[in-house]
Protein backbone atom coordinates (compact mmCIF):
# COMPACT_ATOMS: atom_id res chain seq x y z
CA UNK A 1 0.00 0.00 0.00
CA UNK A 2 1.33 3.43 -0.87
CA UNK A 3 0.69 6.64 1.02
CA UNK A 4 0.84 10.28 0.01
CA UNK A 5 3.13 12.81 1.60
CA UNK A 6 0.04 14.54 2.96
CA UNK A 7 -0.91 11.35 4.81
CA UNK A 8 2.35 11.34 6.77
CA UNK A 9 3.67 13.76 9.37
CA UNK A 10 3.47 17.32 8.06
CA UNK A 11 6.78 18.64 6.70
CA UNK A 12 7.67 22.33 6.68
CA UNK A 13 10.39 24.39 5.04
CA UNK A 14 11.73 26.48 7.92
CA UNK A 15 14.81 28.09 6.36
CA UNK A 16 16.26 28.75 2.92
CA UNK A 17 19.51 30.26 1.67
CA UNK A 18 21.57 30.65 -1.47
CA UNK A 19 24.96 31.50 -2.83
CA UNK A 20 24.46 33.48 -6.06
CA UNK A 21 24.65 31.45 -9.25
CA UNK A 22 27.63 32.54 -11.34
CA UNK A 23 29.80 31.68 -14.31
CA UNK A 24 32.79 29.38 -13.76
CA UNK A 25 35.13 30.84 -11.16
CA UNK A 26 37.84 29.97 -8.66
CA UNK A 27 35.36 30.05 -5.76
CA UNK A 28 35.70 26.74 -3.86
CA UNK A 29 32.53 24.70 -3.70
CA UNK A 30 32.80 24.62 0.08
CA UNK A 31 32.63 28.41 0.22
CA UNK A 32 29.51 28.45 -1.94
CA UNK A 33 27.86 25.60 -0.08
CA UNK A 34 28.52 27.00 3.37
CA UNK A 35 27.30 30.44 2.29
CA UNK A 36 23.96 28.90 1.31
CA UNK A 37 23.87 26.74 4.44
CA UNK A 38 24.63 29.60 6.83
CA UNK A 39 21.96 31.71 5.14
CA UNK A 40 19.40 28.92 5.58
CA UNK A 41 20.37 28.44 9.23
CA UNK A 42 20.06 32.18 9.86
CA UNK A 43 16.72 32.21 8.05
CA UNK A 44 15.43 29.44 10.34
CA UNK A 45 17.10 30.86 13.45
CA UNK A 46 19.01 27.61 13.96
CA UNK A 47 22.59 26.57 14.63
CA UNK A 48 24.19 23.77 12.61
CA UNK A 49 24.03 21.16 15.43
CA UNK A 50 20.23 21.26 15.12
CA UNK A 51 20.51 19.57 11.72
CA UNK A 52 20.08 15.83 12.20
CA UNK A 53 20.64 14.68 8.64
CA UNK A 54 21.63 16.15 5.29
CA UNK A 55 21.04 15.26 1.64
CA UNK A 56 23.54 16.82 -0.75
CA UNK A 57 22.57 17.24 -4.40
CA UNK A 58 25.58 17.51 -6.68
CA UNK A 59 26.57 16.28 -10.12
CA UNK A 60 30.20 17.11 -10.64
CA UNK A 61 32.16 17.68 -7.46
CA UNK A 62 33.03 14.12 -6.55
CA UNK A 63 32.56 11.57 -3.82
CA UNK A 64 31.75 12.76 -0.29
CA UNK A 65 31.33 16.40 -1.31
CA UNK A 66 28.91 17.07 1.53
CA UNK A 67 30.84 15.37 4.27
CA UNK A 68 34.03 17.21 3.31
CA UNK A 69 32.09 20.49 3.29
CA UNK A 70 30.59 19.85 6.73
CA UNK A 71 34.09 19.42 8.19
CA UNK A 72 34.27 23.19 7.98
CA UNK A 73 31.10 24.01 9.90
CA UNK A 74 31.25 21.35 12.59
CA UNK A 75 31.47 17.57 12.59
CA UNK A 76 28.28 16.94 14.49
CA UNK A 77 27.84 13.34 13.44
CA UNK A 78 24.78 14.11 11.33
CA UNK A 79 23.61 11.54 8.80
CA UNK A 80 24.94 12.52 5.40
CA UNK A 81 23.83 11.22 1.98
CA UNK A 82 24.95 12.44 -1.43
CA UNK A 83 22.36 12.49 -4.22
CA UNK A 84 22.93 12.59 -7.97
CA UNK A 85 19.95 12.84 -10.31
CA UNK A 86 21.35 15.04 -13.10
CA UNK A 87 19.60 18.41 -13.30
CA UNK A 88 17.16 17.26 -10.63
CA UNK A 89 19.83 16.37 -8.07
CA UNK A 90 18.82 19.20 -5.75
CA UNK A 91 15.13 18.42 -6.19
CA UNK A 92 15.79 14.79 -5.30
CA UNK A 93 17.84 15.79 -2.27
CA UNK A 94 14.91 17.94 -1.18
CA UNK A 95 12.48 15.07 -1.74
CA UNK A 96 14.55 12.69 0.37
CA UNK A 97 14.82 15.28 3.14
CA UNK A 98 11.05 15.74 3.13
CA UNK A 99 10.38 12.00 3.12
CA UNK A 100 12.77 11.41 6.00
CA UNK A 101 10.96 13.96 8.14
CA UNK A 102 7.54 12.77 6.98
CA UNK A 103 8.45 9.19 7.87
CA UNK A 104 9.36 10.22 11.40
CA UNK A 105 13.04 9.31 11.19
CA UNK A 106 14.25 12.91 11.80
CA UNK A 107 12.77 16.18 12.97
CA UNK A 108 15.18 18.58 11.28
CA UNK A 109 16.84 17.80 7.95
CA UNK A 110 18.87 19.73 5.41
CA UNK A 111 18.71 19.59 1.62
CA UNK A 112 21.62 21.37 0.00
CA UNK A 113 22.68 21.60 -3.63
CA UNK A 114 26.12 22.71 -4.68
CA UNK A 115 28.02 22.37 -7.93
CA UNK A 116 31.01 23.65 -9.81
CA UNK A 117 31.01 24.06 -13.56
CA UNK A 118 32.62 21.54 -15.82
CA UNK A 119 33.29 18.27 -14.01
CA UNK A 120 30.07 16.48 -14.93
CA UNK A 121 30.25 13.12 -16.72
CA UNK A 122 27.26 11.61 -18.51
CA UNK A 123 26.61 7.89 -18.16
CA UNK A 124 25.00 7.75 -21.59
CA UNK A 125 28.49 8.09 -23.04
CA UNK A 126 29.32 4.77 -21.36
CA UNK A 127 26.19 3.05 -22.68
CA UNK A 128 28.05 1.54 -25.65
CA UNK A 129 24.99 1.99 -27.84
CA UNK A 130 25.25 4.29 -30.83
CA UNK A 131 22.46 6.50 -32.19
CA UNK A 132 21.78 7.53 -35.77
CA UNK A 133 22.12 11.23 -34.94
CA UNK A 134 25.25 12.65 -33.36
CA UNK A 135 23.00 15.02 -31.39
CA UNK A 136 20.56 12.38 -30.17
CA UNK A 137 21.52 12.98 -26.54
CA UNK A 138 21.40 16.78 -26.68
CA UNK A 139 18.10 18.01 -25.20
CA UNK A 140 18.35 21.35 -27.01
CA UNK A 141 17.87 19.61 -30.34
CA UNK A 142 14.74 17.79 -29.17
CA UNK A 143 13.20 21.03 -27.95
CA UNK A 144 14.23 22.93 -31.09
CA UNK A 145 12.49 20.24 -33.16
CA UNK A 146 9.42 20.62 -30.95
CA UNK A 147 9.46 24.39 -31.39
CA UNK A 148 9.57 24.00 -35.17
CA UNK A 149 6.69 21.53 -35.02
CA UNK A 150 4.58 23.90 -32.92
CA UNK A 151 5.41 26.79 -35.22
CA UNK A 152 3.93 24.84 -38.13
CA UNK A 153 1.02 23.30 -36.23
CA UNK A 154 -0.08 25.99 -33.81
CA UNK A 155 1.39 29.27 -34.96
CA UNK A 156 4.06 29.50 -32.30
CA UNK A 157 6.27 32.43 -33.30
CA UNK A 158 9.95 33.09 -32.58
CA UNK A 159 8.65 36.16 -30.72
CA UNK A 160 6.86 33.81 -28.30
CA UNK A 161 10.08 31.99 -27.46
CA UNK A 162 11.78 35.36 -27.12
CA UNK A 163 8.92 36.53 -24.93
CA UNK A 164 9.58 33.74 -22.43
CA UNK A 165 13.28 34.54 -22.35
CA UNK A 166 12.73 38.32 -22.09
CA UNK A 167 10.31 37.83 -19.17
CA UNK A 168 12.68 35.52 -17.33
CA UNK A 169 15.81 37.59 -17.97
CA UNK A 170 13.92 40.66 -16.75
CA UNK A 171 12.73 38.83 -13.61
CA UNK A 172 16.33 37.71 -13.01
CA UNK A 173 17.61 41.26 -13.31
CA UNK A 174 15.85 41.97 -9.99
CA UNK A 175 17.11 38.80 -8.28
CA UNK A 176 20.37 39.19 -6.33
CA UNK A 177 21.07 35.46 -6.63
CA UNK A 178 20.64 35.28 -10.41
CA UNK A 179 23.46 34.52 -12.83
CA UNK A 180 22.09 36.92 -15.46
CA UNK A 181 21.12 40.35 -14.10
CA UNK A 182 20.29 42.28 -17.25
CA UNK A 183 16.72 42.95 -18.36
CA UNK A 184 16.27 41.81 -21.97
CA UNK A 185 13.76 42.77 -24.61
CA UNK A 186 12.18 40.45 -27.15
CA UNK A 187 14.28 42.15 -29.82
CA UNK A 188 17.51 41.57 -27.90
CA UNK A 189 16.70 37.90 -27.41
CA UNK A 190 15.90 37.45 -31.09
CA UNK A 191 19.13 39.21 -32.06
CA UNK A 192 21.34 36.90 -29.97
CA UNK A 193 23.27 34.06 -31.61
CA UNK A 194 21.13 31.57 -33.50
CA UNK A 195 21.69 28.04 -32.14
CA UNK A 196 19.10 25.66 -33.59
CA UNK A 197 16.05 26.49 -35.68
CA UNK A 198 14.62 29.70 -34.23
CA UNK A 199 16.17 29.09 -30.81
CA UNK A 200 18.81 31.69 -29.93
CA UNK A 201 21.45 31.68 -27.22
CA UNK A 202 19.44 33.92 -24.86
CA UNK A 203 16.56 31.45 -25.04
CA UNK A 204 18.85 28.84 -23.43
CA UNK A 205 19.90 28.58 -19.80
CA UNK A 206 23.53 29.29 -18.96
CA UNK A 207 25.81 26.73 -17.34
CA UNK A 208 27.40 27.83 -14.14
CA UNK A 209 27.88 27.13 -10.46
CA UNK A 210 26.41 28.05 -7.09
CA UNK A 211 24.60 26.65 -4.07
CA UNK A 212 21.18 26.58 -2.47
CA UNK A 213 19.94 25.15 0.84
CA UNK A 214 16.60 24.38 2.45
CA UNK A 215 15.95 23.13 5.99
CA UNK A 216 12.81 21.07 6.61
CA UNK A 217 11.27 20.25 9.98
CA UNK A 218 8.42 18.34 11.52
CA UNK A 219 5.92 20.08 13.82
CA UNK A 220 7.76 18.48 16.73
CA UNK A 221 11.03 19.91 15.42
CA UNK A 222 9.52 23.36 15.02
CA UNK A 223 8.27 23.31 18.62
CA UNK A 224 11.44 21.85 20.10
CA UNK A 225 13.73 24.22 18.21
CA UNK A 226 11.59 27.28 18.86
CA UNK A 227 11.11 28.21 15.22
CA UNK A 228 8.72 31.15 14.71
CA UNK A 229 5.26 29.80 14.05
CA UNK A 230 4.18 32.16 11.28
CA UNK A 231 6.97 31.50 8.79
CA UNK A 232 7.12 27.76 8.00
CA UNK A 233 5.81 26.70 4.59
CA UNK A 234 4.30 23.23 4.32
CA UNK A 235 5.35 20.76 1.62
CA UNK A 236 2.11 19.09 0.54
CA UNK A 237 3.26 17.00 -2.42
CA UNK A 238 6.45 15.33 -3.62
CA UNK A 239 6.34 13.26 -6.82
CA UNK A 240 9.02 11.79 -9.09
CA UNK A 241 8.63 9.57 -12.15
CA UNK A 242 10.72 8.65 -15.21
CA UNK A 243 9.75 8.68 -18.86
CA UNK A 244 8.27 6.01 -21.09
CA UNK A 245 8.93 5.51 -24.84
CA UNK A 246 7.81 8.36 -27.07
CA UNK A 247 4.27 8.14 -28.43
CA UNK A 248 3.57 10.50 -31.29
CA UNK A 249 5.30 13.86 -31.56
CA UNK A 250 5.27 14.92 -27.92
CA UNK A 251 8.68 14.73 -26.24
CA UNK A 252 8.55 12.07 -23.50
CA UNK A 253 9.73 14.54 -20.87
CA UNK A 254 6.72 16.75 -21.65
CA UNK A 255 4.28 13.85 -21.35
CA UNK A 256 6.02 12.92 -18.13
CA UNK A 257 5.82 16.46 -16.75
CA UNK A 258 2.05 16.34 -17.10
CA UNK A 259 1.81 13.03 -15.29
CA UNK A 260 3.98 14.27 -12.44
CA UNK A 261 2.06 17.54 -12.11
CA UNK A 262 -1.27 15.73 -12.03
CA UNK A 263 -0.02 13.36 -9.36
CA UNK A 264 1.31 16.31 -7.35
CA UNK A 265 -2.05 18.10 -7.58
CA UNK A 266 -3.83 14.96 -6.42
CA UNK A 267 -1.41 14.51 -3.55
CA UNK A 268 -1.74 18.14 -2.48
CA UNK A 269 -5.50 18.14 -2.99
CA UNK A 270 -5.42 21.10 -5.37
CA UNK A 271 -6.05 21.92 -9.02
CA UNK A 272 -3.89 23.98 -11.35
CA UNK A 273 -6.12 26.99 -10.69
CA UNK A 274 -4.82 27.12 -7.12
CA UNK A 275 -1.20 27.75 -8.12
CA UNK A 276 0.02 31.29 -7.50
CA UNK A 277 3.69 30.75 -8.34
CA UNK A 278 5.47 28.07 -10.36
CA UNK A 279 9.17 27.56 -10.85
CA UNK A 280 9.62 25.21 -13.79
CA UNK A 281 12.39 23.71 -15.89
CA UNK A 282 12.92 26.31 -18.61
CA UNK A 283 16.32 25.12 -19.78
CA UNK A 284 15.03 26.26 -23.19
CA UNK A 285 12.29 28.83 -23.72
CA UNK A 286 9.97 26.43 -25.54
CA UNK A 287 9.78 24.32 -22.38
CA UNK A 288 8.00 27.04 -20.43
CA UNK A 289 5.30 27.27 -23.09
CA UNK A 290 4.91 23.48 -23.16
CA UNK A 291 4.81 23.07 -19.38
CA UNK A 292 2.34 25.86 -18.76
CA UNK A 293 0.05 23.78 -20.96
CA UNK A 294 0.82 20.39 -19.45
CA UNK A 295 0.48 21.82 -15.94
CA UNK A 296 -2.99 23.07 -16.82
CA UNK A 297 -2.17 26.76 -16.43
CA UNK A 298 -3.14 27.25 -20.08
CA UNK A 299 -5.23 25.10 -22.42
CA UNK A 300 -3.30 22.64 -24.61
CA UNK A 301 -1.90 24.46 -27.61
CA UNK A 302 -2.45 27.88 -26.05
CA UNK A 303 0.68 28.30 -23.96
CA UNK A 304 1.88 31.17 -26.11
CA UNK A 305 -1.43 32.99 -25.57
CA UNK A 306 -1.08 32.60 -21.79
CA UNK A 307 2.35 34.21 -22.11
CA UNK A 308 1.26 36.96 -24.51
CA UNK A 309 -1.64 37.93 -22.23
CA UNK A 310 0.65 38.23 -19.21
CA UNK A 311 -0.75 35.19 -17.42
CA UNK A 312 2.75 33.99 -16.47
CA UNK A 313 4.12 37.41 -15.55
CA UNK A 314 4.57 38.57 -11.98
CA UNK A 315 1.15 40.02 -11.21
CA UNK A 316 -0.48 37.66 -13.73
CA UNK A 317 -2.70 34.70 -12.95
CA UNK A 318 0.29 32.55 -11.94
CA UNK A 319 3.82 33.96 -11.83
CA UNK A 320 5.99 31.50 -13.73
CA UNK A 321 9.71 31.61 -13.03
CA UNK A 322 9.57 34.81 -11.00
CA UNK A 323 13.18 34.03 -10.02
CA UNK A 324 14.22 34.26 -13.65
CA UNK A 325 14.03 30.49 -14.00
CA UNK A 326 16.86 28.43 -15.39
CA UNK A 327 17.22 30.90 -18.25
CA UNK A 328 17.77 33.89 -16.00
CA UNK A 329 18.58 32.76 -12.47
CA UNK A 330 20.75 29.99 -13.90
CA UNK A 331 21.08 26.23 -13.89
CA UNK A 332 24.14 25.05 -11.96
CA UNK A 333 22.56 21.54 -11.80
CA UNK A 334 22.94 20.38 -8.17
CA UNK A 335 21.49 23.55 -6.64
CA UNK A 336 18.82 24.31 -9.23
CA UNK A 337 15.86 22.49 -7.71
CA UNK A 338 16.58 23.81 -4.23
CA UNK A 339 16.96 27.31 -5.66
CA UNK A 340 13.37 26.88 -6.85
CA UNK A 341 12.30 25.97 -3.30
CA UNK A 342 14.14 29.06 -2.06
CA UNK A 343 12.18 31.26 -4.48
CA UNK A 344 8.80 29.70 -3.74
CA UNK A 345 9.29 29.73 0.03
CA UNK A 346 10.14 33.41 -0.02
CA UNK A 347 7.25 34.14 -2.40
CA UNK A 348 4.82 32.38 -0.05
CA UNK A 349 6.24 34.37 2.86
CA UNK A 350 5.75 37.60 0.90
CA UNK A 351 9.43 38.54 0.97
CA UNK A 352 10.36 39.04 -2.67
CA UNK A 353 9.96 42.79 -2.92
CA UNK A 354 9.47 44.01 -6.48
CA UNK A 355 9.31 40.39 -7.69
CA UNK A 356 6.56 39.51 -5.23
CA UNK A 357 3.44 37.77 -6.55
CA UNK A 358 0.84 39.42 -4.34
CA UNK A 359 -1.14 37.10 -2.12
CA UNK A 360 0.82 33.99 -3.12
CA UNK A 361 -0.24 30.99 -1.02
CA UNK A 362 0.53 27.91 -3.13
CA UNK A 363 3.52 27.20 -5.37
CA UNK A 364 4.99 24.33 -7.35
CA UNK A 365 8.61 23.55 -8.15
CA UNK A 366 9.26 21.36 -11.18
CA UNK A 367 12.47 19.98 -12.61
CA UNK A 368 13.49 17.61 -15.38
CA UNK A 369 16.60 15.49 -14.97
CA UNK A 370 18.50 13.95 -17.84
CA UNK A 371 17.24 10.53 -18.72
CA UNK A 372 14.54 11.77 -18.30
CA UNK A 373 12.97 12.05 -14.90
CA UNK A 374 10.51 14.69 -13.74
CA UNK A 375 9.95 15.82 -10.17
CA UNK A 376 7.46 18.20 -8.62
CA UNK A 377 6.92 19.62 -5.14
CA UNK A 378 3.93 21.64 -3.99
CA UNK A 379 4.50 24.13 -1.19
CA UNK A 380 1.71 25.83 0.67
CA UNK A 381 1.41 28.63 3.21
CA UNK A 382 -1.10 27.59 5.83
CA UNK B 1 36.56 2.57 -48.72
CA UNK B 2 33.75 0.85 -46.81
CA UNK B 3 34.53 1.50 -43.16
CA UNK B 4 31.27 2.26 -41.45
CA UNK B 5 31.21 4.92 -38.73
CA UNK B 6 28.55 3.05 -36.69
CA UNK B 7 28.46 -0.57 -37.88
CA UNK B 8 26.21 -1.55 -34.97
CA UNK B 9 23.44 0.57 -36.55
CA UNK B 10 23.59 -0.06 -40.29
CA UNK B 11 25.25 -1.80 -43.25
CA UNK B 12 25.55 -1.05 -46.93
CA UNK B 13 22.71 -2.44 -48.99
CA UNK B 14 23.40 -4.42 -52.13
CA UNK B 15 24.69 -2.02 -54.75
CA UNK B 16 26.05 0.34 -52.10
CA UNK B 17 23.70 3.27 -52.79
CA UNK B 18 21.57 2.93 -49.67
CA UNK B 19 21.92 1.67 -46.11
CA UNK B 20 20.00 -1.01 -44.24
CA UNK B 21 19.25 -0.40 -40.58
CA UNK B 22 20.04 -3.04 -37.96
CA UNK B 23 16.96 -3.60 -35.82
CA UNK B 24 16.40 -6.20 -33.12
CA UNK B 25 13.36 -8.52 -32.95
CA UNK B 26 12.53 -9.94 -29.56
CA UNK B 27 11.73 -13.66 -29.59
CA UNK B 28 9.87 -13.27 -26.29
CA UNK B 29 7.49 -10.41 -27.11
CA UNK B 30 7.98 -10.11 -30.89
CA UNK B 31 8.57 -6.34 -30.64
CA UNK B 32 11.04 -4.72 -33.01
CA UNK B 33 13.47 -2.23 -31.50
CA UNK B 34 16.18 0.13 -32.63
CA UNK B 35 19.02 0.42 -31.99
CA UNK B 36 19.79 -3.22 -31.31
CA UNK B 37 20.53 -3.26 -27.58
CA UNK B 38 23.41 -5.48 -26.42
CA UNK B 39 21.70 -5.74 -23.03
CA UNK B 40 18.12 -6.82 -23.59
CA UNK B 41 14.70 -6.05 -25.04
CA UNK B 42 13.69 -2.45 -24.25
CA UNK B 43 10.02 -3.42 -24.47
CA UNK B 44 9.64 -6.55 -22.34
CA UNK B 45 13.01 -6.78 -20.60
CA UNK B 46 14.00 -10.16 -22.03
CA UNK B 47 17.78 -10.76 -21.90
CA UNK B 48 19.99 -9.99 -24.88
CA UNK B 49 20.05 -13.57 -26.13
CA UNK B 50 16.32 -13.25 -26.83
CA UNK B 51 17.02 -10.58 -29.46
CA UNK B 52 17.45 -11.52 -33.09
CA UNK B 53 19.18 -9.26 -35.60
CA UNK B 54 16.80 -7.97 -38.26
CA UNK B 55 17.99 -5.71 -41.08
CA UNK B 56 15.42 -3.47 -42.76
CA UNK B 57 15.76 -1.11 -45.67
CA UNK B 58 16.39 2.42 -44.44
CA UNK B 59 13.03 3.83 -45.54
CA UNK B 60 11.44 6.25 -43.08
CA UNK B 61 8.91 9.05 -42.80
CA UNK B 62 10.26 12.47 -41.91
CA UNK B 63 8.15 14.00 -39.13
CA UNK B 64 9.98 17.29 -38.70
CA UNK B 65 13.38 18.89 -39.03
CA UNK B 66 15.49 21.81 -37.87
CA UNK B 67 18.80 23.36 -38.86
CA UNK B 68 21.59 23.40 -36.30
CA UNK B 69 23.53 26.64 -36.52
CA UNK B 70 26.12 25.79 -33.87
CA UNK B 71 28.59 22.92 -33.47
CA UNK B 72 26.61 21.14 -30.79
CA UNK B 73 28.56 17.88 -30.90
CA UNK B 74 31.87 16.61 -32.24
CA UNK B 75 31.56 15.85 -35.92
CA UNK B 76 28.77 18.35 -36.51
CA UNK B 77 29.62 20.96 -39.12
CA UNK B 78 26.89 23.61 -39.12
CA UNK B 79 24.63 24.25 -40.80
CA UNK B 80 23.44 20.66 -40.33
CA UNK B 81 19.83 19.61 -40.70
CA UNK B 82 18.54 17.05 -38.20
CA UNK B 83 15.09 15.56 -38.09
CA UNK B 84 12.75 13.19 -36.35
CA UNK B 85 11.76 10.21 -38.43
CA UNK B 86 9.51 7.21 -38.00
CA UNK B 87 11.85 4.40 -39.07
CA UNK B 88 9.29 1.66 -38.37
CA UNK B 89 5.70 1.84 -37.16
CA UNK B 90 5.82 3.56 -33.77
CA UNK B 91 9.61 3.84 -33.67
CA UNK B 92 10.76 7.47 -33.82
CA UNK B 93 14.45 8.30 -34.01
CA UNK B 94 16.43 11.48 -34.43
CA UNK B 95 18.28 11.35 -37.76
CA UNK B 96 20.76 13.50 -39.65
CA UNK B 97 19.71 14.72 -43.05
CA UNK B 98 21.82 15.25 -46.20
CA UNK B 99 21.24 18.64 -47.75
CA UNK B 100 19.57 21.79 -46.50
CA UNK B 101 16.06 22.61 -45.32
CA UNK B 102 14.82 23.35 -48.82
CA UNK B 103 15.26 19.67 -49.72
CA UNK B 104 12.73 18.48 -47.14
CA UNK B 105 9.10 18.72 -46.11
CA UNK B 106 7.29 17.25 -43.13
CA UNK B 107 5.77 13.87 -43.89
CA UNK B 108 7.98 13.09 -46.86
CA UNK B 109 9.52 9.69 -47.51
CA UNK B 110 13.24 9.58 -46.81
CA UNK B 111 15.86 6.86 -47.04
CA UNK B 112 19.16 6.12 -45.33
CA UNK B 113 22.14 6.68 -47.59
CA UNK B 114 25.91 6.37 -47.13
CA UNK B 115 27.63 9.69 -46.63
CA UNK B 116 31.40 10.01 -46.37
CA UNK B 117 32.66 12.05 -43.42
CA UNK B 118 36.12 12.70 -42.05
CA UNK B 119 36.86 11.39 -38.60
CA UNK B 120 40.04 10.81 -36.63
CA UNK B 121 41.81 8.12 -38.59
CA UNK B 122 40.35 9.05 -41.97
CA UNK B 123 37.17 8.88 -44.00
CA UNK B 124 34.27 6.70 -42.87
CA UNK B 125 30.72 6.09 -44.05
CA UNK B 126 28.11 7.81 -41.92
CA UNK B 127 24.34 7.46 -42.15
CA UNK B 128 22.37 10.37 -43.53
CA UNK B 129 18.81 10.46 -44.77
CA UNK B 130 17.78 11.97 -48.08
CA UNK B 131 14.49 12.21 -49.99
CA UNK B 132 13.56 8.76 -51.25
CA UNK B 133 13.53 8.89 -55.07
CA UNK B 134 11.61 5.63 -55.20
CA UNK B 135 8.76 6.87 -53.01
CA UNK B 136 5.36 7.44 -54.52
CA UNK B 137 4.83 11.16 -55.22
Amino acid sequence: MTTRLADRRPVYVVGVGMHPYQFASDTPYIEMGLTALRAALADAGLAFPAIESAFIGTTGIGMAAGRIMFNHIGSTGLACTQVENASASGSSAFQLACLEVAAGRRDCTLAIGVDKYGDQKRAVLKEHVNRLSDTAHIPLVKYALMAEHLAKEKGLAPEDLAGVAAKNHTNASKNPFAQFRKPRSVEQVLASTLVAGSTTSLMCCPRGEGAAAAIVCSEEGIRRLGIAGDRPVRVTASVLQSERPQQGREIPSVTLAQEVAERAYEEAGITADALDVVELHDAFAIEEILYTETFGLAPKGAGQHFLREGGSAIGGRCAVNASGGLIGQGHPLGPTGIGQVHEITRQLRGEQGERQQQGARIGMAHMIGLGSIAIAHVLQRE
Amino acid sequence: MTTLEKPDLYRLAEGGRTLELRFARCTACDAPSFPHSPYGCPRCGAPADALREEFRDGRATLLGFVTLHARLAPGIEPPQVVGEAEIAPGLIEEVMLAGDETDFTDGMAIRAIPHEVQREGGAVIACRFAPDPEAAP
